[in-house]
Order: C-alpha cells, then structure tokens, then sequence
C-alpha cells in the first residue's frame, strides 16, 4: 500500500469514482469524481486529535460492524493515505447543523465544510479493472442460521478481524455476544456457494483454503477449542495447499461432510443441527461460536462499471474475459483489461497473478507510441445518406456525428446534413448499418451486400 | 476474376468425429468461384498454415474460406496467416462448423454434414463479395487508468509505474487496501497481509 502511495509515477485517488468513459484504445477519455473528504488534504497532518473529539459513534465497515468508528474517520490506523473524510450522512453538522468540534480542534485548521465533489477529466492509453468482490448478503435468505440476528453467528471477514491483532479485540477471538472466549466453534462452508436454490451456482475457490486457515487459527489460540467444519466438499487444488489442509486436520479439526439444517440459540450455547453424510446420521452440536462461510459475489456497481466500459458480464456479474483460456485478462473492448476477484472468485495468489498479467498487457500496449485500429467500421455513402440522425441515436459509441455538407445540385448550391464516422471510435457492432433507413451506412466486411449474399446462398 | 480456396478443418475429431469433411470439401468445389477444396486436420497447426499458404501461391487463390472453429478462436491467426502469402486478410472468411455444427448437432451425422456444406455456401458467397480493408493509425497516450485499490489494483499499478508508465489509481473506499488488508494470515504461508 505505502509502495503505491509513494511511487512518483502513481496518481492515487482514493474516495473518487470513475464516472464516465468515452474514447477507445490508447485515447480513452476519463471523467473522475472526487469525493469531497471535507478535509483539505494539503493541510491535514493526520494527527487524529478530530476522530478523537468527534461525539457521534458509527459503526465501522472497516471491523465488518464488530467495532465503532467516528463521524469524522480514517477506516483503520494505517490507511493510505492517512488523511480522515467525513461521513456527511452521520455528522451532526451535516445532519442537524450544529457541532463542528472537529472544526474547532484541528491545530492545522484543515476541515472545510464548505469542500465541494472534484471533477478531474484525464486521457489514458490502457484501463485496467480491478473492482474486486464482497461477500454475498446471507443474512438476506438464509433463515435457518438466523438471517444474522444472532450475534455470536458471524461471517467469515468478521471472523478475520477477530483475528487480527490491531482489530476490536486485539487479536482474541471472543464471542461478540458476551465477550466470552469460545470453546467449541463451527465453521459452515458454502453459505450460498454452490446452492443455487438460496445462492449462486459457482464454488468461491478461496474458501476450502481461509477456511482451513481459521481453522487452525482457533486450535492455535484457544486451548482445549473444538473445531467443527461442516462441508460439501474439501477443494484444495493449489501449491502447498493441500498440506496445509491436512495439517489443519492433524491438529485436531473435525470435518464433517453435509448441511447444516438449522441454527438457533439455547441458553448461550448455539446449537448447530446437520447431517454427516458420510455415516448417514444426524449430527447436532453445542456451539459458541458459529462462522457461516459466504459466496464471493462481484463488487457493487459492476453494473453501472460494465456499461461505462462496454464490459461483457456473467450471469453473476463477473466481467466476461475475452477468452477463457488463451485471453484471460483481455476483454472485448479492446484497451480494458481485468485483474482479480471482478473477473471471477479467486484468491490472493491466483489475483497477485492474474494483476501482473493484467499489467504486461496494459505495459505492451503502452510501449507502443501508435498502434493499428480495426478497418472493419462503418462508412457512410453521403450522396444516399438523407440525414436522418437515427444512426446517431443508436451507436452505443458515440462515433456518428451530423455535419452539413455543401453540393451543387441542378447547378445551384445547396446545404444539406449527412451522418458521419468517427473510425477511432466506431467499434464495428453495425447497428447504425441495420437501422439506416436509407441503407447509406455499411459496415465495412460486413456489407449490406455481402450479408444479403451470404443469407441468399444458405436460404435460397 | 475471384479464385476462392475452402479449406476444411477436422479439428481432431471435434468436427471430423461428426461432419464426414471429405464430402464437405468435395461439396465446396461446386460452389461459384471456388477453384480449390481440401481437408486437414488441424488447419491452426503449423503445417495446416503451411497448406493454405501454398495453395495461396498455387492457385493464384485471391480469397480464402476456413470451416474450422468460431472466429473468437482463431480469425486472427487466420488473417496473419493470408496475410503472410500475400493476401489482403479481409479477404478471408470463417466459416463454424465446429459450436454451430458438431457440437450441437453431434447425433445427427447427416444433417450436420448438410448444414455444413450450406454454412461454406454462404462464407463462400459473402468473400465473393469481400474488398481488401487496411487498418488505420492512431497515436496512445501513455498512461494507466486502474480502477480498484485492492491487492489486484495494487499489484498492477506498481508493475505498471515500475516499467516506467504513469498510473492513476482510483479507489472510492477513503483508503486503499481493499479486501486483503482487513485480514490477518494468508495461507498457506501464514505471513501478513499488511
């Protein structure tokens, strides 16, 4: 992270959103909101004596709900960069006009209030994806582990920052209920992983392995700890993966193979009922802690990102690679490539990889000072063309204009407005060529012609 | 004067073990303009490209059509492939025998044979009609756009800056970091994720 922040060729502009593409490979034309932090970056020592004094406590997204932060927040002590944004919808100035204690205290008088959204407007050659995953929202549909209003039923990122040693308990695992250290833990994999009655039809891939890790993690910190781990199945294709895994099980994990059915609370234990498939029985457990194991689904907004950038997706939402195999980073629009989680659930190696192949291709077309553009456009026959305007409407590129032209017709001169092409952003998709009621547009390879040739010589 | 060549791929047996080639082949020489028609096995390989680049030279062939596979797979090589013995590569075209015939019609022999013969009927009637196309120019700004600030966002912008390009990397979280710095170990090494 600091590697980024400093490196002198990286622009870093985090709490901003790309808002539009327009342009094409090698000319893409970007438009960027900055968020407005309403904290003057410049002036901003990050010192911290504002998140410190700040009255209004939220819950911090940052420890996955686990924790609380303030109004005015860096999301954890070493965020990059250390600099703190203001959450207008919590803050008491923001949202009932008064406070402004943050105001009042910061010694290098960097809150500003009055900070307006930054529109930054930027040319670049190569756009590279990497919006990542989120956990797909279990609490939503599965009720039989409660729908998440147990508190000592949690998730897997949860989990994590119980773990971790700057996190709400400093590294303990403790039951978020009570406080209390757990004794008997069980994991549930594929909580909408491969369940496409509840979830999505796909394996996560990183779960068999986090899983095993946590695993582990419990049996490590807590003396005497019972882990139960209830699966489909154990997928651990991956170097050193599998002797991780059986090293998990050597100290002391217990897996059992079947759903579970039903989660629900009796007294402070929570009692977890399931089946071990293997020996055909019911199983049932006393747990204290119960961590459901959920999909990886596409970050939200892929929607939006995919049509800005003219992306493919898959049913769920992952960006479609241009081939699976031989291109796996590339994709249709020529210039975009994808890295990591956005394109399908992976894991750190698997994503650490695919970035750096995501980047060669990114540095092979910037290497180049100009480089050869698709001939296969569309072209306009201007003396059929009547002006219409329909095929600006549809190009889904914005690459047809109207222009007036000037022709002498029966000798006198006249003015008229035919349609052009922008062939550096004309993509070759033909739907100006279909629409065209004057069958003045062609596409280029693909001639009205040509496609009425070949369609007469299969049907007739 | 049009000399059209029809090459037809086996694709192993991807589309031979469904498509009899051979009467496909014998079927495209009738068609107008076509003045050679042969199979190979894999038309992709080496060798396969080394037939269609001689009978080019041959035959005086001055537009080419290959029934192999979808052109997401190989349009391209192809292309390189006319281009190498001369030939403008938009005077080339794809026909698919392979999603479009054997693999969706594989327990119909004889229909997919016969849809196979029309779907070269049509490549061959549109590449009739093909016109040499030249690709244009345009200059590329030099730099990157990366959009997360995850470790996938991370990794790539650092590669790319390290070559020596300019990288602006957007995150709209307040930090970068992404998923990986909230956790604790990574397997299967149990180091950091800082």
């Amino acid at each position: 992270m600091v590697a980024a922040a400093r490196h002198p060729n990286i622009e870093l502009l985090t709490y901003s959103e790309v808002e539009d593409v327009s342009g094409y490979v090698g000319n893409f034309e970007v438009t960027i909101r900055k968020k407005a932090r309403k904290v003057d970056a410049t002036k901003c020592r990050g010192c911290g004596v504002c998140w410190e004094k700040c009255p209004t406590k939220v819950d911090s997204e940052f420890e996955q709900g686990l924790a609380k932060r303030k109004a005015i927040y860096i999301p954890f002590a070493q965020a990059v960069p250390a600099i703190p944004v203001i959450d207008q919808e919590h803050c008491l100035y923001f949202t009932k006009g008064r406070c402004g204690v943050c105001q009042k205290v910061c010694p290098a008088k960097a809150i500003d209030y009055e900070q307006q959204d930054e529109i930054i407007k930027d040319k670049f050659g190569a756009i590279i994806v990497a919006t990542g995953f989120e956990l797909f929202n279990w609490r939503e549909v599965y009720g039989e582990y409660g729908y998440g209003k147990y508190p000592d039923v949690i998730d897997s990122m949860q989990f994590e920052r119980l773990n971790v040693s700057s996190g709400p308990t400093g590294g303990k695992i403790l039951r978020p209920s009570d406080g209390r250290e757990p004794k008997t833990v069980v994991f549930i994999k594929c909580v909408g992983s491969r369940d496409e009655a509840k979830g999505k039809s796909y394996c996560s891939r990183a779960c068999c392995m986090y899983t095993a890790k946590h695993a582990h993690q419990v049996l490590e910190k807590i003396p005497g700890a019972q882990v139960i781990v209830f699966y489909m199945d154990i997928r651990t294709p991956g170097k050193a993966y599998e002797e991780f895994l059986e090293r998990t099980i050597h100290e002391g994990a217990i897996y059992v193979r079947g759903r579970v059915s039903k989660v629900f609370p009796e007294g402070d234990k929570l009692i977890v009922k399931g089946e071990d498939t293997l020996l055909g029985r019911p199983v049932e457990v006393a747990a204290d802690l119960v961590v459901v194991v959920p999909a990886m689904v596409p970050s939200r907004g892929w929607d939006k990102l995919a049509k800005m950038l003219g992306l493919q997706t898959d049913k769920d939402g992952f960006f479609q690679e241009a081939h699976p195999k031989l291109r796996p980073v590339e994709t249709f629009t020529a210039g975009v490539f994808l890295a990591g989680a956005c394109q399908g659930p992976k894991d750190i190696p698997d994503t650490v990889a695919q970035a750096s192949a995501a980047a060669a291709k990114a540095i092979l077309l910037l290497s180049k000072d100009e480089m050869a553009t698709e001939p296969m456009v569309a072209s306009v026959d201007q003396s059929v063309c009547a002006g219409c305007g329909l095929c600006v409407e549809v190009c889904p590129y914005k690459a047809i204009s109207l222009t007036t032209i000037a022709e002498r017709v029966g000798g006198r001169e006249i003015t008229r407005q035919v349609a052009t092409v922008n062939t550096g952003l004309c993509q070759g998709c033909g739907s100006c060529a279909v629409t065209c009621p004057s069958s003045a547009m062609n596409l280029k390879g693909f001639t009205n012609e040509q496609i009425l040739a070949e369609v007469d010589a299969i049907c007739l | 004067m049009k000399r059209v060549g029809v090459f037809v791929c086996h694709c192993g047996s991807n589309i031979a073990g469904v498509v009899d080639v051979k009467k496909v082949a014998e079927a495209a020489k009738e068609f107008r303009d076509v003045v050679f028609a042969t199979d190979y096995e894999y038309m992709c390989s080496d060798p396969g490209q080394e037939l269609i680049r001689k009978a080019i030279n041959e035959h005086q062939l001055n537009r080419v059509v290959v029934a192999s596979c979808s052109p997401r797979l190989h349009e391209e090589t192809f292309r390189r492939c006319c281009e190498s013995a001369g030939l403008n590569p938009y005077l080339f075209e794809m026909a698919n025998l392979r999603e479009q015939v054997a693999w969706c019609h594989a327990k119909d022999k004889e229909a997919a044979t016969a849809k196979a013969i029309e779907l070269i009927r049509g490549a061959v009637a549109k590449v009739r009609r093909s016109a040499p196309l030249t690709p244009g120019v345009v200059p590329i700004t030099k730099k990157a756009l990366v959009i997360g600030g995850g470790i996938a966002g991370i990794q790539a912008a650092l590669d790319i800056a390290d070559a020596g390009y300019k990288v602006t990397l957007v995150e709209r979280e307040p930090t970068i970091g992404g998923a990986m710095v909230k956790l604790d170990k990574t397997f299967p090494t149990l180091d950091c994720s800082a």
